[in-house]
Parts: C-alpha cells; sequence; structure tokens
C-alpha cells in the first residue's frame, strides 16, 4: 500500500496505525512562530472504533490502509457469521458475530448495507440510515392519543428496542433511524 | 461590511490610546529590504526591481519589523510600536497567512516579566479582563507531560517521543522539544484564556538573552493560540552576529535559501541597543480571540 504525506492528510484518508486502518476525521496544521510545522490529525480506529490524537512533523510519511467501502446486500446470519453480497461479483463476505454487536439490531435482510473491507477482509458494517422494523413486544397503546406525546419502549424483530409513540402496537412495522436508534415514522 | 471595519477601527484606535497614554511613540520602519530574515523557519519573500531599467535587484519584504526598529532603538528612539502588515512565504495552516497584521513594540529597561503585565494592561484596555495565567516552559511540561524538560537530553526526549508513538526524526532537540510541546501541552492550553509560557529553553532563546539554562523569552497563549513572542532583548552585535551565523548554518543543512550575514545590521547597532524588552502580537489572531 502507498505512503501518504502529511501534505495528503484529509478527512477520510485510511491510514494504518499501530497496525490498525484509521480514517481521518480531522486533520490540523500548526506552526509555530519560531517552529517547524506540524499535522495535529484526529483519527477513527476503524477495528476498535476509539478515537485518538496523534501529531505528525509536516513531511513525514504515514503507511495508507488498504480499506474499501462496498455496497453489499445482507443476506442472512446463522447465529454465528453473518453473510453479506457484493452486487456486482457475487462475492460473499463472511463477517463473524461477536464484530456485528452496534449493527446487528438494524439488519434486514436483502437490505443494502455499506461493509468496509481491510486487505479484503470485512471489518464492520454500516446498516441503511432508515430501516424498517416489526414491532414484536411493545405495552397496549393509551386510547385517544395520536400526536405522539410521551412514548413507550418496543422490541423490534431484530431484539433493538427503540422508543415508540404511545399508538403503536404489535405487528406494526415501523421506520427507525439507524444512527440515534430513534422511531422516525410509520411509513 | 462597515460594522466589520468598524470594528477593526476601534479596535485599532484602542491600541493606539493605551501606548500614547504611556508615551510610546509610534513609528515607521521599511517593509523592502535588502536582506531576508534568517530565522531558521521563516522564510522571506523577495521581490525583484527596476527590471525595465537595467538596474535589476532582488529584495526582500519584512517577516517582521524587528531589525528595522532596533535600530531606532540604538539611535535613541526611546519606547516604541508599530502596526504593520509583515510577508512570509511557505505559511499554511488555519492560523498563517503570507500577509498578517503585526503589532511590535519595545519597552526600554523592562524585564520580559514587566512586558508580560504590560500586555496584560494592554489586553484590558482592549476589554480582556480574564485571569492570567502564567507557566515556566519547564512548569508546563512538567505538569502537562510530565517531563523535565530542562534536564533531558536529546536521545532521551526521542525515547519519550518514542513512547507517545510520535516521529523522532528531528535534526536538533529544540524541534523535537517544539514537537512535543505541540503535542502534549498545547492541547491543555485550550483551557485557558490568557495563559504567559516563559523562560524556553536556551537551545529556543532566538533574540533573547540567555541565563543558565533558560532565556528570557515568552510566549502568550489565548485559548490554546499562540498570540505573541516576546524577548529580554540581546544588545550587542556580536551576540546576534552568533545567532544569525546558527540560524544561517541550520537553514544550510535544511537545504534552505542561506542569506548572507547581515554586515549592515550589525554595523547599525553599534555600539549597542538600550536594555530594553520586546514583542510581537498577532493582530488577527489577538482580534479573533477578544470577539
Amino acid at each position: 500500500m502507498a505512503n501518504y504525506s502529511t501534505s495528503q492528510f484529509k478527512n477520510g484518508l485510511k491510514l494504518m496505525l499501530d497496525g490498525n486502518p484509521c480514517s481521518i476525521i480531522n486533520n490540523e496544521i500548526r506552526k509555530p512562530g519560531k517552529g517547524q510545522a506540524s499535522n495535529k490529525v484526529k483519527l477513527k480506529d476503524l477495528i476498535t472504533g476509539k478515537t485518538l490524537e496523534k501529531t505528525f512533523k509536516s513531511g513525514e510519511s504515514v503507511e495508507g490502509a488498504d480499506v474499501m467501502e462496498l455496497d453489499m446486500q445482507y443476506l442472512y446470519n446463522d447465529g454465528s457469521e453473518w453473510s453479506f453480497m457484493d452486487p456486482n461479483t457475487f462475492d460473499q463476505y463472511m463477517i463473524n458475530d461477536n464484530a456485528m454487536d452496534d449493527v446487528r439490531g438494524y439488519l434486514v435482510e436483502q437490505d443494502m448495507c455499506v461493509v468496509t473491507l481491510w486487505n479484503d477482509n470485512p471489518i464492520s458494517v454500516t446498516p441503511p440510515n432508515h430501516v424498517m422494523l416489526e414491532v414484536v413486544d411493545t405495552d397496549p397503546g393509551l386510547k385517544g392519543d395520536t400526536a405522539g406525546t410521551g412514548g413507550k419502549p418496543a422490541t423490534m424483530n431484530t431484539g433493538v428496542v427503540v422508543q415508540v409513540p404511545l399508538f403503536i402496537s404489535i405487528g406494526e412495522k415501523v421506520k427507525v433511524d439507524t444512527r440515534t436508534n430513534e422511531y422516525a415514522g410509520r411509513t | 461590511m462597515r460594522e466589520e471595519l468598524k470594528k477593526y477601527s476601534d479596535f485599532l484606535q484602542k491600541i493606539r490610546r493605551y501606548f500614547n497614554d504611556q508615551s510610546v511613540l509610534e513609528v515607521q520602519t521599511p517593509a523592502l529590504l535588502s536582506a531576508p530574515a534568517t530565522d531558521v523557519y521563516i522564510d522571506s519573500l523577495s521581490v525583484k526591481l527596476n527590471q525595465d531599467i537595467n538596474a535589476e535587484l532582488t529584495q526582500y519584504l519584512h517577516t517582521s519589523p524587528e531589525l528595522e526598529m532596533k535600530k531606532l532603538l540604538v539611535n535613541g528612539s526611546g519606547d516604541i510600536y508599530q502596526i504593520c502588515e509583515v510577508f512570509r512565504d511557505n505559511e499554511y495552516g488555519a492560523h498563517n497567512f503570507n500577509e498578517f497584521a503585526m503589532l511590535e513594540y519595545y519597552r526600554l529597561d523592562f524585564d520580559s516579566h514587566q512586558l508580560m503585565d504590560d500586555i496584560t494592561q494592554l489586553l484590558k484596555s482592549l476589554g480582556v479582563e480574564s485571569q492570567v495565567t502564567k507557566l515556566s516552559y519547564a512548569q508546563a511540561f512538567f505538569e502537562y507531560g510530565d517531563i523535565d524538560i530542562l534536564n533531558t537530553d536529546f536521545d532521551a526526549l526521542k525515547v519519550i517521543a518514542k513512547r507517545h508513538d510520535l516521529s523522532t526524526d528531528f535534526e536538533w532537540i529544540e524541534d523535537l522539544q517544539i514537537f512535543l510541546f505541540t503535542h502534549l501541552v498545547e492541547p491543555k492550553l485550550q483551557d485557558l484564556h490568557l495563559c504567559f509560557i516563559y523562560d524556553y529553553p536556551a537551545t529556543q532563546s532566538a533574540l533573547a538573552k540567555v541565563e543558565g539554562q533558560v532565556s528570557h523569552r515568552f510566549e502568550l497563549y489565548m485559548n490554546g493560540v499562540e498570540i505573541a513572542n516576546g524577548y529580554d532583548e540581546l544588545r550587542h552585535a556580536d551576540e546576534y552576529k552568533a545567532v544569525f551565523k546558527q540560524e544561517i548554518a541550520k537553514r544550510e543543512t535544511l537545504k534552505k535559501h542561506t542569506p548572507n550575514l547581515n554586515k549592515d545590521f550589525l554595523e547599525d547597532i553599534q555600539p549597542s541597543l538600550p536594555n530594553c524588552a520586546g514583542v510581537a502580537i498577532g493582530m488577527g489572531r489577538l482580534l479573533t480571540q477578544i470577539d
């Protein structure tokens, strides 16, 4: 993989740090009055999800990470692995269940997701911003409440619990914002 | 538009009123010079003159009015200040520009601590009433980086940089000190509205007087942004000559443009500068922090 010099740094650039692929989320150049310039960089570790801050000497170069983001269709899971397919090549990728903690509640079979590949191995999945989920458990709604004041917890068919308006009942399909875990309507 | 202009005009007037009240004289010095700056990491912009009249000559836009004002001090100007545009090449980053306005001023018989107090008064006259924090360079490093910066040699500092997973590829210890300051100390200064860092290591003395391990140089940080750089000024030509020579040699090592020794300046400051302290303040940066 190519090396990148600090002058090529920009948000979204993927670099290898401490053996893990990282993505630049902020790059700030500092040039002291009496010294050399440096780049203060905030990065997200794509494996651990942690944010780290590093300072690079300007002109320093860093190994790039072979990271690709591909649109893929979620097919199924067998309890230990989750299967995705690249609709262009029909290649299938399997992701270990324990890498799915943050997103498994939002994956609906046949939905298109963004799968991040590092050296051709999937490392994370980003579900669509909105998904349609079915309510499998919630307390009965209060009569007459149609404005959505207040709310109540509802368990979806994927296992995720979302706060929904009081008028929602079991069996209904609701739209959920996967970035905030919020109810986003009924259609 | 008019409102923004008015704000800057008021800002200038308040600064001028402050200095007028203190009997500090406003001066103007040439911006077009025959010699470029020798600072290792400040590059002059060069200008070609008189190309059409066969008297072609390269001159340089000043990167700061410092040397020209020092000539005035030698000749008995007394306390002086100047507000002017300065020009620097190869500047980049959110706070750096190829042209910016600078306030530079000198107070006779002040040391750097008196000058820091004076800057605090100037800021007060501009409406900045915040509490002032003063930290020596060594204190700041000790507190925020757990490093005894004055007693850690180049090799030991590289080990520390490595431990922080930072580059160790530096030519001189002062560059690594500055780099570690940027990484470890500066983020902590963001929480302080007004903070003077003083007594820089002798390796970073620039044109400030050196006493033992430290030089009497200070910087003002406002919310983590470097606003001002001041010195107890060197007085004698041989001291300036030693600094210039070292800077020129470093520029040569870095394969940067290497100017000749500025002999005219060294002659012009004979027999010596008066005892004084001086400071350069970035006007744009200051205004941004006051707003």
